[in-house]
């Protein structure tokens, strides 16, 4: 229980950390959300410097972060300059279709990536190996707004998806079982993007990770006793090789709402990713920092979960009560 | 009988479909009721039409809005007293059936259409007129559009005459002064007094707003918001505009905004036939559709040089409080006439026309280009690029040029400087790529610092902390009115020189004092004798060195009658209300 | 295994050795524009004509089409052929960056121009520029990862060791780091340094930023092999003995690290190359007329070049090309 209880002083101090060091940074960067009226000639200083005052943005950074603070604790973050309205709700609505995408797509980059680097790395040098290499590192090395723009452009061309949103314009009038095809079909562009890009840094990870367990003497020892391969898989290799997987899954956890901002943008996918893009560069100050604590309050739970992962699967870890120094 | 039968079917079909839909029914005319007759307008009923949006709208508050995006779909929910024809890009009788204008030009007295009913029904009459201009110039609210309604520092008045008549005085005369009242949308007081007297106005209609606690002049209303993808208007029953017909306005019975995010995504989607309407295309995408026109039914519309313009800008500010030592040496090069009209000279425009803008745009050498047919100066020269000329230039104002081809100035250090723009604009970008390239053959070295939009603001209007910027300017209204702020040696937007407590130089004095003085002049043809005379010491003089501007590019899928999208903003929704489905479905019927 | 291994090294040489001498490989200057030609296709190697076979390619030069409606679109000139001469005086260039030259290793006489990836919008000669812009990016790309996982190794090493409260502070310094808005960083330093940084400082700024933001990762990954690795008995063992912790951190427990950190190799210099295009957004990246992977692959953005000027692929292809050989000499280090 203790170590939980460490984790949630951790949290918190994170919390604090990142909420101190987001209005650092965007004190630092030049620029204010009005600074597009400036070019306007027909909007006076005037009363841009009182648009300014009145959301706050004239007062000193510490008065400002210490009544973010007092605010936040009563669940009250802000608003929103360009919506005018509260920071949270906003962030709600959409983060719920974040969620829905990344999941999906992480659940099936998981899906994939295991079965097809352990299959890669026990028929070494085979086919299929060579085929997770090779295509792996193309979609590694093509950036990820090219590879967005270019299945884009062919789903559109060839008509395969539904591109576009989450909903399709008569979406109220389907049935149930249409609500969710429509939903299923415009999920499926942004998640294959995602998985795609996912996958190929995965798998790759999954495929060393084995290849070392394999390579090990006790793996030749339990085939040498006649073990049957699928037992000495499960059992004695991929618990091992799982270390690296397993941080890598807090990663995955991590970013469940901030990875796939590009792939919203790009795909129209009405999730966190459009709304924060836009409100970083118009510098929506309240509506980023709300943004970023939501996120990192998935990156503090994407790491404990990484965590317990580990202490669980691998009692070499558990054991440093006893021995460490 | 397989004839009649199928007739019957679809009709059935069609009745169906059409209570299902739940159209609204444009409302037929009560007596008493001024409609506005657009006598050459025709078009049929029916349909819905998509346009994809850049980003998402933020509000729906024609007051606090200040974002293009929002400002777009507001505007076809809201009504104006005279609007600007944007084709005509002359003043129209609106919600005001006519006006009176006083011998001395301040005093307007706008008479309303009778009979007028906002979107959900509640009349309209002058109470609504006196009330929303009591908002737009409330200082508590702080809206942008305030500034519009300032005139010398003292506000326009706005007392309500009668019923149905409203008296506007100015503060002294303002030329072209009816233009101003076109955007300043007519609010209803049955729905916004309580918000406004109890303070939260700004949080009046706002995205998540009931579609009962909205209501407006315009061609439409807000029948839905789902957040992050769409919002759809539908026909609003009560619009005041007939056509030829004397058929209700509009035509449409839907019209769909989709946010589609970048312009590539809006072009992809456009090609794919989910959207009908896409405006201000770059070049390549304009080509890319044009090579796809045998594949898709498109009409694509090239309406020729728009009004923005695009220039090169040194920076002229007074650095003496900040340390900006570097910049400062740098100034003595740039306040030299000689220096800029070399690089005026050595800027390949022709380049810029075609590897930027696809040759869909047009050189400029002043701030009045070819699509501001009212206002250009045909006189000012257009001279050829010359590198000799240049060359030239630069000697006789003391630079040489050392062995190995740089550029020196008279005490001998190296002209180099940076340019400045933003990297979201791929356009601007490219044209300083090419200017860097020209400059290379005078012997000066030039770096390109692109920036993000915001951090380029800050440096240009804030720090000073630049060398030269490529930006640009316009574009909103073809009136020289609006540009003020630019030519004024106090002006807000006087970027080269901001800050000035009096004119710095004798031509900024004389353009500052022409400026001044067509303001105030109401008579077209003295107005324009001043500013094509401001028009000259601007091109003679080269605050800004002047570089092109695009042509405005649109296009719509071929069912899209009354397409004319024009120069001025909104490109292609300012008729929205003309907008009709050229429908195959009907034509069709009993065919087979 | 072991020819294998040796090849790659030699294909993997043979690639730098390129880019290290991209002046005289390439046939002409990356920096000069030529406005007559923006966006043309590579020029075709002919090596047939109305007389024969020959054995030197030549090609046609390329004319732009101006009116009717295939204006924009490329046609060969055939009224003279030019022969594809090697070792040719052309533009000069720097040898290693110190000596000066003007031999390239092939060309074409004037007014022709061989074009084998084509023209970009300016129409620079995109081959010259994907070399030129090789060495910087491949350069770059090394440096960070090198900087990154450095610092991810040493970090998750000790946080994973020593555990506890070291493990725990470090891991919230990496939470930290993987949670705040990078942006307004970038926008801040991008704000605070002067507007024009010479190539070297570009260089620095790069490697360094990317480094900076990027060890977070790999130092997690670490941190959780070291945590599994250092209660075995080996260790116990070696502690026994006498080791110091360094010792058995450098000698027992990195060796198992490995692994992991040259996947992330494999993985992060490609990313590093083309997180460029990210940075120069800011204005923090190489600057124009330089060319580099990071930034000519910017300009596939957009859905217009993408679709119509597929040549322009080249660096995406090259860095590829570099990212395949990399990552098959990981395996190979990782195994042999």
């Amino acid at each position: 229980m203790s170590y939980l209880a460490h984790r949630l002083i951790r949290a918190v101090l994170l919390l604090i950390g990142v909420s101190a060091l987001c209005f650092l940074f965007t004190e630092m960067a030049p620029g204010t959300f009005f600074d597009e009226m400036r070019l306007n000639p027909q909007i006076s200083p005037e009363t841009i410097s009182a648009l300014r005052s009145r959301y706050g943005l004239d007062q000193p950074l510490l008065v400002r972060y210490g009544r973010w603070v007092k605010s936040a604790l009563h669940a009250d973050f802000g608003y929103s300059i360009a919506y005018n309205v509260p920071v949270a709700p906003l962030l709600w609505s959409r983060a719920k279709n974040t969620l829905l995408l990344t999941t999906t797509a992480l659940a099936l980059t998981w899906l994939i990536s295991v079965p097809l680097g352990v299959r890669a790395a026990s028929r070494r040098g085979g086919l299929l190996d060579k085929a997770v290499t090779l295509v792996s590192s193309f979609l590694v090395s093509v950036p990820e707004l090219v590879i967005a723009v270019g299945l884009l452009a062919a789903a559109v061309r060839w008509r395969i998806l539904r591109v576009g949103g989450m909903m399709s314009v008569d979406f109220e009038g389907l049935s149930t079982w249409g609500k969710l095809q429509d939903i299923l079909f415009h999920l499926a562009l942004p998640a294959l993007i995602l998985v795609l890009c996912e996958t190929a840094v995965i798998v790759r990870h999954v495929r060393t990770s084995v290849l070392e367990v394999l390579d090990a003497p006790y793996v030749q020892a339990a085939c040498g006793f006649g073990i049957r391969p699928g037992r000495v898989l499960f059992r004695h290799v991929l618990p091992v090789a799982a270390n690296t997987a397993i941080s890598l899954l807090g990663f995955s956890l991590a970013g469940l709402l901030s990875g796939s901002m590009l792939v919203e943008a790009v795909c129209g996918w009405p999730g966190l990713g459009p709304l924060m893009l836009e409100a970083t560069l118009s510098r929506d100050l309240y509506l980023v920092i709300g943004g970023i604590m939501f996120s990192s309050l998935f990156a503090v739970g994407g790491g404990l979960i990484a965590d317990i992962m580990l202490l669980a699967l691998d009692p070499r870890i558990r054991r440093e009560g006893s021995d460490a120094q | 009988m397989k004839r009649i039968a199928g007739l019957t079917l679809l009709h059935v079909c069609l009745l169906a479909g059409a209570c299902f839909a739940a159209k609204v029914i444009p409302e037929a005319a009560k007596p008493g009721e001024e409609l506005a007759r657009m006598a050459d307008v025709s078009g049929r009923y029916g349909g819905h039409l998509t346009i994809g949006q850049r980003s998402e709208p933020k509000t729906l508050n024609p007051v606090m809005a200040t974002d293009a995006v929002s400002r777009e779909v507001i505007g076809r929910l809201m009504g104006d007293l005279i609007e600007i024809n944007r084709s005509s890009q002359q003043t129209e009788p609106a919600l005001a059936k006519s006006w009176k204008i006083s011998s001395d030009g301040r005093t307007f007295t706008l008479q309303l259409r009778k009979g007028i009913r906002f979107s959900d029904g509640l009349p309209f009459d002058a109470d609504d007129v006196v009330f929303s201009f009591g908002i737009y110039m409330d200082e508590a609210v702080d809206s942008p559009q305030r500034d519009l309604l300032i005139i010398d520092g003292k506000p326009i008045t706005v007392t309500k005459v009668d019923q149905y008549t409203v008296r506007f005085v100015l503060p002294r005369p303002y030329a072209a002064a009816e233009r101003l009242f076109d955007g300043l949308a007519m609010l209803p007081r049955h729905l916004l007094e309580k918000p406004y007297r109890e303070g939260h106005f700004a949080q009046a209609w706002s995205l998540n707003v009931r579609t009962s606690e909205i209501a407006g002049l315009g061609p439409f209303r807000l029948k839905e918001y789902v957040p992050g993808q769409r919002i759809v208007v539908e026909r609003n029953p009560f619009y005041w505009k007939v056509d030829g017909e004397n058929q209700r306005l509009p035509y449409l019975d839907e019209l769909v905004f989709l946010f589609v995010g970048t312009e590539d995504a809006q072009v992809m989607r456009f090609e794919a036939g989910e959207t009908d309407i896409v405006s201000r295309l770059s070049s390549e995408n304009y080509n890319l559709l044009a090579r796809e026109k045998a594949r898709i039914a498109l009409q694509l519309a090239d309406m020729g040089p728009s009004l923005e313009y695009n220039f090169l800008l040194f920076n002229l500010n007074d650095l003496g409080a900040k340390k900006l030592d570097e910049v400062a040496k740098k100034q003595a090069w740039f306040r030299d006439l000689k220096f800029r009209r070399a690089i005026s000279a050595a800027v390949d425009r022709e380049s810029i026309v075609n590897l930027v803008y696809g040759a869909r745009g047009t050189a400029l050498w002043g701030n009045v280009g070819p699509g501001n047919k009212l206002w250009i100066n045909q006189a000012i020269p257009h001279p050829v690029r010359s590198i000799e000329r240049a060359r030239e230039l630069l000697r006789s104002a003391g630079y040489k040029w050392n062995s190995a081809g740089q550029l020196l100035d008279a005490s001998g250090q190296r002209v180099e400087f940076s340019i400045i723009t933003s990297s979201s604009n791929s356009q601007r970008m490219k044209m300083a790529t090419l200017l860097q390239d020209d400059l290379t053959h005078l012997g000066m070295q030039v770096h390109i610092v692109p920036l993000e939009f915001r951090a380029l603001i800050d440096r240009v209007f804030q720090s000073f902390d630049y060398d030269a910027a490529i930006m640009a300017l316009g574009g909103g209204d073809a009136d020289p009115n609006p540009e003020m702020n630019v030519w004024a040696y106090s002006g807000t937007s006087h970027l080269w020189h901001l800050g000035e407590t009096q004119p710095a130089t004798d031509w900024e004095r004389e353009l500052d004092q022409l400026m001044q003085q067509q303001m105030v002049t109401l008579d077209y043809a003295r107005r324009k004798k001043l500013y094509d005379r401001a028009q000259q010491l601007i091109a003679e003089n080269l605050p800004f060195i002047f570089l092109g501007t695009p042509n405005i590019l649109a296009g719509a899928n071929s069912r899209v009658g009354n397409f004319h999208p024009a120069v001025l903003d909104p490109y292609t929704l300012w008729n929205a209300d003309e907008l009709y489905v050229r429908t195959p479905v009907l034509e069709n019927a009993g065919v087979r | 295994m072991r020819s294998k291994t040796a090849s790659l090294v030699a294909a993997l040489a043979g690639l730098h050795l390129i880019l290290l001498f991209a002046g005289f490989v390439a046939p002409y200057d990356p920096a000069t524009q030529d406005r007559e030609l923006p966006y043309a296709p590579p020029t075709r190697l002919h090596f047939e004509d109305a007389t024969g076979f020959h054995l030197r390619p030549f090609i046609y030069a390329s004319m732009q089409v101006l009116d009717g409606d295939q204006a924009g679109s490329y046609q060969e000139d055939r009224t003279r052929a030019y022969p594809v001469r090697f070792l040719v005086r052309g533009s000069s260039y720097k040898l290693l960056g110190l000596h000066g030259a003007s031999v390239h290793l092939f060309g074409v006489a004037e007014p022709a121009k061989i074009l084998i990836f084509g023209t970009d919008g300016y129409g620079r000669d995109e081959f010259s520029r994907v070399l030129f812009g090789g060495q910087i990016s491949v350069a770059a790309g090394i440096t960070a990862t090198f900087i990154a996982l450095l610092a991810g190794g040493i970090f998750g090493s000790v946080a994973g060791y020593y555990g506890r409260w070291i493990d725990e502070s470090l891991m919230g310094v990496t939470e930290l780091f993987l949670s705040l808005p990078w942006l307004y960083f970038l926008l801040g330093v991008r704000a605070f340094l002067p507007l024009h940084l010479s190539a070297l400082r570009t260089f620095f700024l790069l490697t360094g930023v990317i480094g900076l933001i990027g060890w977070a990762r790999p130092a997690r990954l670490v941190r959780g092999i070291v945590l599994s690795s250092r209660n075995r008995n080996y260790v116990l063992a070696a502690r026994g003995l006498g080791g110091s912790d360094f010792y058995i951190l450098r000698r027992h427990i990195m060796p198992k690290a490995l692994g992991v950190l040259i996947t992330q190799a494999a993985l992060l210099v490609p990313q590093y190359i083309a997180a460029e295009v990210t940075l120069s957004f800011f204005g923090l990246g190489v600057s124009e007329p330089v060319p580099s992977w990071g930034n000519m692959l910017s300009a596939l953005e957009q859905y217009s070049v993408l679709v119509s000027y597929g040549w322009l692929l080249a660096p995406a292809g090259a860095l590829i090309i570099t990212s395949v050989l990399y990552g098959y000499l990981a395996d190979a280090l990782h195994s042999g």
